[in-house]
């Protein structure tokens, strides 16, 4: 099957949603589900082919990750919001220019739709992590 | 009991209510949403025990093993990380300074990955630094530069910026930002500037500020026309204000795009008050960059390999350390680094041994050989925490910790006898 992938330039950043959940515990589904997003406008939904929470792969030079896509008023075509969290982190790098900083926000993006992929509890996406490290 | 201090974000709101029954928490007043999560879930998902990892699992101990293998695992280490401490209280930085300079490790805060640039960017420039208090009672003109208080310090607004002030009647309220966030909504005037173009468009400014033509149509997604009415807006002001986030400091940039705005508002100091703020986003965040100059002379990023405190940021930043695979050991103290690093400095974490200091159970609790339960700092225990504006402020304990559960300061002081002990110091 041929998927059509979607450019965008990924910005991470706070929600509301995520803040609560990350303060109640994140372990927990809430959290999981607050930060296991990725937000796009319509036409980037519509040019993927999948239904607002459907399962989509965000990948970057850095690594590839699988969350749920959903339209946002206020992101532009063009963009991919992520809540920051180790979704994001999945696909983001470690270099910091020697200040220390990674690159959180602007980071080149494909978004592709994962039709049937699982999106990975907080823990699976770790371990997963942490066996590439081993 | 009377009014304590919210211990979740930088704005440290100090007009909570909370109500105690039997030693619990039954309601909070005046928080916003996150507020009200951290006093009214402060013991959901808790780290009860201690734990050790053996074989592959977790086994819980009683808090002295645990606090011996802690120490086992700092004074066998050759290079250590200590990071953490933004949302802790300042008492607990102490003892993490102690720790690291008797083992001749780094210790670095949160804010490497926060406003560690806007530090760079000041320590180049210098900032002119405001009071909250001033801006609700002066300023007309305040601007969110790449930061979303809506989403991340939601009562900073309704505290300082759309509050009333003694001195001011009329407020304008700007955002300027890549994407029409929570905050954009809610301002008089938002200001759309391309991705990755913060520096162009604060230097553009500043150019028409100091009075030059510039030969172009557009930078970063403005026309020229726009630009020159938002600068001259931004001259006519009486009082004005940049609140610049993470917006800034996260993308390419980083401290560059600091260091223009703080040069913008110098420039603009010459024709009105000007001054600049970074929102912090961990409560003590702050704290941490004080008592870290405080105590070694630099605001993050401290190496005492050679028995005096040296700092290089991309260097002894916990990100680089673990990218680089520079330590063999960390402790961590009220974070989460498995969950806010890039993937490359989790796969390091994996490899070495981590000593996990924290309320909650975490993502970093997972991967943790220790982890050591602490008390929830303003709730269960005391201390000091400095707002963002530089304000110290005393949170106040409002309940029982569980049993047996230490605040951080303790849990490190505890590790420190034990490692000073073995190393014969
Ligand atoms: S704005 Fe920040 S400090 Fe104030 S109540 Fe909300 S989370 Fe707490």
């Amino acid at each position: 099957m041929t998927s059509v992938g979607v450019r965008l330039l990924l910005v991470t950043g706070r929600t509301v949603r995520q803040g609560r959940a990350l303060e109640s515990g994140k372990l927990q589904q809430e959290y999981m589900d607050s930060v296991a997003v990725c937000e796009v406008d319509r036409t980037t939904l519509r040019v993927l082919g999948v239904t607002d929470g459907g399962p989509v792969r965000v990948e970057t030079i850095h690594g590839s990750v699988v969350v749920r896509c959903r339209v946002r008023e206020g992101v532009d075509p063009g963009i991919a919001f992520m809540p920051c969290g180790p979704y994001a982190n999945a696909v983001t790098g470690g270099h910091t220019a020697t200040t220390g900083m990674p690159e959180f926000k602007g980071i080149d993006a494909v978004v592709l739709p994962a039709p049937g992929e699982g999106v990975p509890t907080p823990e699976e996406l770790l371990r997963a992590q942490l066996e590439e490290g081993a | 009991m009377g009014r304590v201090i919210c211990s979740f974000c930088g704005c440290l709101c100090d007009d909570i209510e909370v109500g105690v029954q039997d030693g619990r928490i039954v309601s909070v007043r005046n928080a916003c949403a996150l507020g009200r999560v951290r006093f009214l879930e402060w013991d959901r998902d808790r780290l009860r025990h201690p734990t050790v990892l053996r074989g592959g699992e977790y086994v819980q101990v009683p808090l002295s093993e645990a606090i011996d293998r802690a120490a086992e695992i700092v004074s066998s280490a050759r290079r250590l990380l200590v990071y953490g401490l933004s949302s802790t209280e300042n008492d607990a930085h102490r003892e993490a300074y102690r720790l690291a300079e008797l083992v001749g490790g780094v210790v670095d805060n949160t804010s490497s990955v926060c406003h560690g640039p806007s530090i760079l960017a000041v320590q180049q420039s210098g900032i002119p630094v405001v009071s909250l208090a001033e801006v609700r009672n002066r300023a007309d003109l305040v601007i969110y530069w790449g930061a979303n208080p809506v989403a991340a310090h939601p009562r900073h607004i309704q505290r300082f910026v759309r509050a009333e002030g003694a001195f001011v009647r009329d407020r304008e309220l700007w955002v300027v930002d890549v994407r029409r966030s929570e905050t954009a909504r809610v301002a008089d005037r938002f200001v759309r500037v391309q991705p990755g173009s913060d520096l162009e468009v604060l230097s553009a400014l500043r150019a028409i500020v100091n009075g030059h033509t510039l030969d172009v149509s557009s930078v970063g997604g403005l026309a020229m026309s726009e630009l020159s009415e938002l600068a001259e807006r931004m001259q006519s002001a009486q009082y004005g204000v940049i609140f610049f986030g993470l917006g800034l400091t996260q993308t390419g940039g980083r401290h560059h795009n600091v260091d223009a705005a703080i040069r913008l508002v110098q420039d603009l100091n010459s024709h009105a008050r000007w001054g600049l703020l970074p929102m912090r986003g961990h409560y003590n965040v702050t704290g941490a960059n004080d008592t870290s100059t405080w105590q070694t002379g630099y605001p993050f990023a401290v190496d005492f390999a050679r028995g005096y405190p040296r700092y290089q940021p991309g260097e002894y930043s916990a990100v680089d350390m673990l990218v680089n695979r520079e330590c063999d050991a960390v402790v961590n103290v009220a974070a989460d680094p498995a969950a806010h690093f890039p993937r490359e400095a989790v796969r390091h974490l994996g490899r070495i041994p981590v000593v996990n200091i924290d309320p909650k159970k975490n993502m970093t609790s997972l991967v943790a050989s220790v982890n050591i339960p602490a008390a929830v700092a303003g709730v269960e225990c005391d201390g000091i925490a400095v707002r963002m504006d530089g304000l110290p402020l005393y949170l106040k304990k409002a309940v029982d910790p569980p049993p047996d559960v230490l605040p951080d300061r303790e849990v490190l002081a505890e590790i420190y006898v034990k490692v000073a002990e073995e190393l014969g110091r």
